[in-house]
C-alpha cells in the first residue's frame, strides 16, 4: 500500500530523514517512534508529498508518488496531524470543509453520519455551532479525527493523534481505530497506541535504526 | 469656458520652495532627526519631475505610435521590476510572469478608455495615452505590490493549514482560495475608499489638474469617474492574473510552496 525505499529529504543542509526503507501493506496498522527532531513527522507528511525526496522512490499503490498522481493520493488518504488546524471558524464548517473541495462533493455526509460519529467520539452535537476558537485541544483533537472518519477513507496517516486526549476520549478513538479495517501509518509514544499496531520502527536523526513486532523490544533495541 | 494656463515664475517657484522654511525650522527646533532624508526628498522630487517636464515634451513632441508604446513598454518594466522589490519576491523568477499579466491588465483598461471612449485624434495621442497609462499603471503597482506580498507572506505563516486543505483533497487551486480572496481583498481596500470619499474628503489630482488648466469642471468630473472606474477595473485585473499567473512559479510539484521564491 505504502512504500519508502532507500528514501532520503533534505532542507537546505540538513537531512531529514537517510536512506529510509519500509512498507505498509493493505491494513497493517504501523507505528514509528523516536526522540524529537528524529524525522517522525517529516516521513508522515512525506507520504502525502509534502516534501520532495532529494533520493529514494515513495509508493502508494505500488505506483511512485508524482505531480501525475499526488492530487489522487492525498484524496485517497486520511491525514490527522499532531496539532489540528481545522480550517474554519464554526465546527460544523471545519467538519464540513473537505467536502466544499470537488474531490469530496459527492461524499457529503448526512447530518446522522455526522452526529454518529460525534457520538463514537464522546463529542456532543452542541458542539458543531461552537466556535473553533473557543473548544479545548483535545476537543478540536476529536474533530479533527471526526473530520477524517467522515472522508470514509481507508489509509489514515496519524500523527501522535492520542496526545492530549482524556482516557475516556483516548479509548473511544483507540476502539474506532482497532475495529476498522484500514491502513495506518502513525507515529506515537502512547503504550495505549501501541497495542493498535502490529509493527514498530525506531527512528534516530532521520534513519530508521531498529524494527520490531513489539514497542518494547525496539525501544530497548534503541 | 476655457481659460489659458497661469504659470508659476521660477521667482514664484523660489517663493513656493520657501515655504519649506517652515517645516524645515519645526523639525530643527523639534530635533526630529529628518532633515537629511527632508533634503533628499525635496531634490529627488524636484530633479524627477523636471525629467518628467523633459521626457514628456519630447514625446508629446514626437507624438508616434512606436515611441509611445515603447515607453509604456519601459514603465510597465519599471513597474513590474518595484513591485517585485517591494513584495520580497524574487525578481529573475517573477519578472516576465508579471510583466504579462501588468501589461495585458493595465493595455485592456487604458484600451477601452482612450481608444473607444476618448478617441483622441490620433487614437495614440501621447497626451492622452501616456498620462493615463501612467495613472493606471501606478495604481495597479500598489494594489499589485499588496496582493502579492499578502497571498505568499499568508501562505507561508499559515503553512500547515495550506497544507492541511491540500492534505484534505484540495486542488491547488481550491486550497489557494481563502489567500487569494484575503490578498485581493486588502488590495482593493485602498482604491474602494478613494472612489467612496471622492470629493468628500479629496479632490482628485486629475479633475483638479484639468479644471486649473482651463476645462470645464463637468468634463474634469466625467475624466475623473472614467479613470477611477479604468484603475479599478485594471487593479482587479492585474491582481488576479499575476497572483493566477505566479502560481506554477510558486508551488512545486506536488504543490507545496516553494520557498526560494522570496527574495533575501
Amino acid at each position: 500500500m505504502i512504500k519508502f525505499d532507500n528514501v532520503t529529504v533534505r532542507k537546505k543542509n540538513h537531512i531529514l530523514l537517510a536512506g529510509v526503507s519500509f512498507e505498509a501493506c493493505r491494513g497493517e496498522k504501523i507505528c514509528f517512534c523516536g526522540k524529537s527532531g528524529s524525522g517522525k513527522t517529516t516521513l508522515l507528511t512525506t507520504i502525502v508529498g509534502a516534501h520532495i525526496p532529494a533520493a529514494g522512490t515513495v509508493c502508494f499503490k505500488n505506483r511512485p508518488l508524482s505531480s501525475k498522481n499526488i492530487l489522487s493520493v492525498r484524496q485517497s488518504v486520511s491525514y490527522i496531524g499532531q496539532e489540528p488546524v481545522l480550517g474554519a471558524h464554526r465546527v460544523l464548517d471545519a467538519l464540513m470543509l473537505p467536502f466544499t473541495y470537488r474531490a469530496n462533493k459527492h461524499s457529503t455526509p448526512p447530518s446522522e453520519r455526522i452526529n454518529g460519529v460525534l457520538e463514537q467520539l464522546h463529542l456532543d452535537a452542541a458542539i458543531l455551532d461552537k466556535e473553533t476558537n473557543v473548544i479545548s485541544g483535545g476537543e478540536k483533537q476529536r474533530v479533527a479525527i471526526a473530520r477524517a472518519l467522515l472522508l470514509g477513507k481507508t489509509v489514515f496517516i496519524a500523527d501522535e493523534i492520542t496526545a492530549g486526549l482524556d482516557a475516556q476520549s483516548k479509548n473511544a478513538v483507540l476502539g474506532l481505530f482497532r475495529d476498522a479495517a484500514c491502513t495506518i501509518v502513525s507515529v506515537s509514544h502512547d503504550p495505549a497506541w501501541f497495542g493498535l499496531c502490529s509493527r514498530f520502527y525506531f527512528l534516530d536523526r532521520g534513519r530508521i535504526v531498529s524494527v520490531s513486532d513489539t514497542p518494547g523490544a525496539v525501544i530497548k533495541t534503541s | 469656458m476655457l481659460m489659458e494656463v497661469m504659470d508659476i515664475g521660477y521667482q514664484h517657484m523660489l517663493l513656493i520652495y520657501g515655504l519649506l522654511l517652515i517645516p524645515l525650522c519645526i523639525c530643527y527646533v523639534l530635533k526630529i532627526a529628518v532633515i537629511k532624508e527632508f533634503f533628499t526628498a525635496v531634490v529627488r522630487m524636484s530633479v524627477q519631475l523636471a525629467l518628467v517636464a523633459l521626457y514628456l515634451g519630447f514625446i508629446f513632441r514626437i507624438n508616434s505610435l512606436w515611441v509611445n508604446l515603447l515607453w509604456i513598454l519601459f514603465m510597465i518594466c519599471i513597474a513590474d521590476a518595484s513591485i517585485l522589490r517591494s513584495s520580497g519576491l524574487r525578481l529573475s523568477r517573477f519578472f516576465p510572469v508579471l510583466f504579462a499579466g501588468i501589461a495585458v491588465g493595465t493595455l485592456l483598461v487604458v484600451g477601452v478608455l482612450v481608444f473607444l471612449a476618448v478617441r483622441p485624434e490620433p487614437l495614440y495621442d501621447a497626451r492622452y495615452l501616456i498620462p493615463v497609462t501612467g495613472m493606471v499603471l501606478g495604481n495597479c503597482l500598489r494594489a499589485n505590490v499588496i496582493s502579492l506580498e499578502r497571498f505568499y507572506a499568508t501562505i507561508r505563516k499559515n503553512e500547515k493549514e495550506f497544507l492541511t486543505y491540500l492534505l484534505m483533497g484540495a486542488t491547488l487551486s481550491e486550497a489557494i482560495l481563502p489567500y487569494l480572496r484575503e490578498a485581493l481583498k486588502a488590495a482593493l481596500a485602498p482604491t474602494i475608499t478613494t472612489m467612496a470619499t471622492l470629493g468628500l474628503v479629496s479632490l482628485p489630482g486629475m479633475m483638479t489638474g484639468q479644471i486649473l488648466g482651463g476645462s470645464d469642471p463637468a468634463v474634469a468630473i466625467k475624466y475623473q469617474i472614467a479613470i477611477m472606474i479604468a484603475i479599478f477595473t485594471a487593479t482587479v485585473i492585474t491582481a488576479a492574473i499575476n497572483i493566477g499567473f505566479s502560481l506554477r512559479t510558486s508551488f512545486n510539484r506536488y504543490q507545496v510552496l516553494d520557498k526560494s521564491i522570496f527574495a533575501g
